[in-house]
């Protein structure tokens, strides 16, 4: 017995319920999520399931450490014998040195990037505290969203940062003194511009992202923030105070 | 007979794999996510109405396309008023899916056990046919 021909003209449901399916199909290969619609699905999913679907992302962190740690035996392995060889000795130690220096901000760096710049909100200048309008202090730009917006680069993978050039490196504070704004120390006031190293594209979606930090300023004023991204750009050295009284790096045990 | 839907289902998408149609990213695929939905929605219900034997093509066929226009509608509109649609649309076709679904499976399930007891009741008849002793002639 056939099961595709039997009973159909019995059953008048199975022909138009097949073709629909047909239909069905159709449309649902065109919904599946595939390599190359994932990312821009994903933004219209709750975080939570956004978690759920994105399993993969800790196999991608797994193999960057992976990879990170190959490359760090391979550096060991290479200084070692130069170490043990003498020759090219001085050359590895200095390549070694100029490395950390960079990572450290104790060297200008250029690149691409993007730029942020917050000022305070042009709609109320003007008006600032002792007048008698009422203005939020939310109009006006503080410390902790020049903070914020350095952080989201950093984790957005900037690779170096500055604000109102003044190199972010690792001992680098934000601090909101009176009217104006201590960067390492160094008083800044509003515009405030922030310049980061990084890919452009991948920085910009984040620093872009609905319910994010710049999200959150231009709530009050879409025209305190703007971001740009840029082909090249040049950012400083760290030029703060590097001296230390307490750490120090513990004693190799002998 | 469930064999034609179910193949009908592979072919539509083996014709959608073969004619390299692009998957849609973005809102649009979202929304046309909750369109299937809604389509598979119908489709369940249709099997039920047919099991049921209620069903009427040209409810279904205007069903089909009328659920799935408002599921991909109703989703784009929540998303221009900021109201999560999409979501209630997905809460009220699962729960249909789940409902259609379950009863499509009492009905097979129901259909199965008469069979069953039918095939019982004819091999006791046979059994006490066969016992009874030949009249004789």
């Amino acid at each position: 017995m056939n099961p595709f021909v039997a009973k159909i003209d019995k059953q008048s449901w199975v022909v138009p319920v097949s073709c629909m399916c047909l239909v069905l199909g159709f449309m649902l290969c065109m919904a599946w999520v595939t390599q190359s619609t994932r990312t821009s699905r994903q933004n219209y999913l709750p975080a939570d399931q956004k978690i759920r679907v994105n399993e993969n992302v800790d196999v991608d962190a797994y193999e960057k450490m992976s990879a990170e740690v190959a490359k760090l035996q391979a550096e060991k392995t290479r200084l070692e014998k130069a170490l043990s060889s003498h020759d090219g000795q001085s050359k590895v130690l200095n390549d070694s040195l100029q490395e950390l220096k960079v990572f450290a901000g104790m060297t200008p760096v250029t690149g691409p990037g993007v730029v942020v710049t917050l000022r305070d909100s042009p709609k109320y200048a003007g008006t600032g505290y002792g007048s008698t309008m009422m203005i939020s202090p939310d109009a006006t730009i503080h410390d902790v969203d020049a903070l914020k917006v350095c952080n989201e680069l950093v984790a957005a993978g900037a690779e170096a940062v500055s604000v109102n050039n003044l190199r972010m490196a690792g001992n680098s504070s934000l601090r909101c003194v009176g009217n104006t704004i201590l960067v390492n120390d160094v008083k800044i006031s509003s515009p405030v511009v922030v310049r980061a190293i990084g890919d452009p594209v991948t920085i910009m979606g984040a620093m872009n992202m609905p319910g994010g930090v710049l999200a959150e300023i231009r709530q009050m004023d879409p025209n305190m923030v703007q971001i740009e991204a840029v082909k090249s750009q040049e950012l400083p050295a760290f030029v703060g105070n590097t001296t230390r009284k307490f750490a120090k790096p513990p004693k190799e045990g002998k | 007979m469930i064999l034609l839907p179910i193949v009908a289902l592979i072919l539509g998408a083996a014709v959608a794999l073969a004619i390299k149609l692009p998957a849609i990213p973005g809102a649009y695929g979202q929304y046309l996510a909750v369109a299937c939905l809604a389509g598979f929605d119908t489709i369940c219900g249709g099997v039920r109405a047919g099991l049921e034997d209620k069903f009427r093509a040209d409810v279904f066929i205007t069903g089909f396309v009328s659920n799935v226009l408002i599921a991909f509608f109703l989703a784009w509109f929540g998303d221009q008023i900021y109201i999560n649609l999409f979501l209630a649309v997905a809460l009220v076709l699962g729960a249909r899916i789940f409902t259609n679904l379950s009863l499509i499976r009492r009905y097979g399930l129901t259909k199965w056990q008469d069979s069953r007891t039918r095939k019982r009741l004819q091999a006791q008849n046979q059994a006490v046919v066969s016992a009874q002793p030949k009249p004789n002639p």
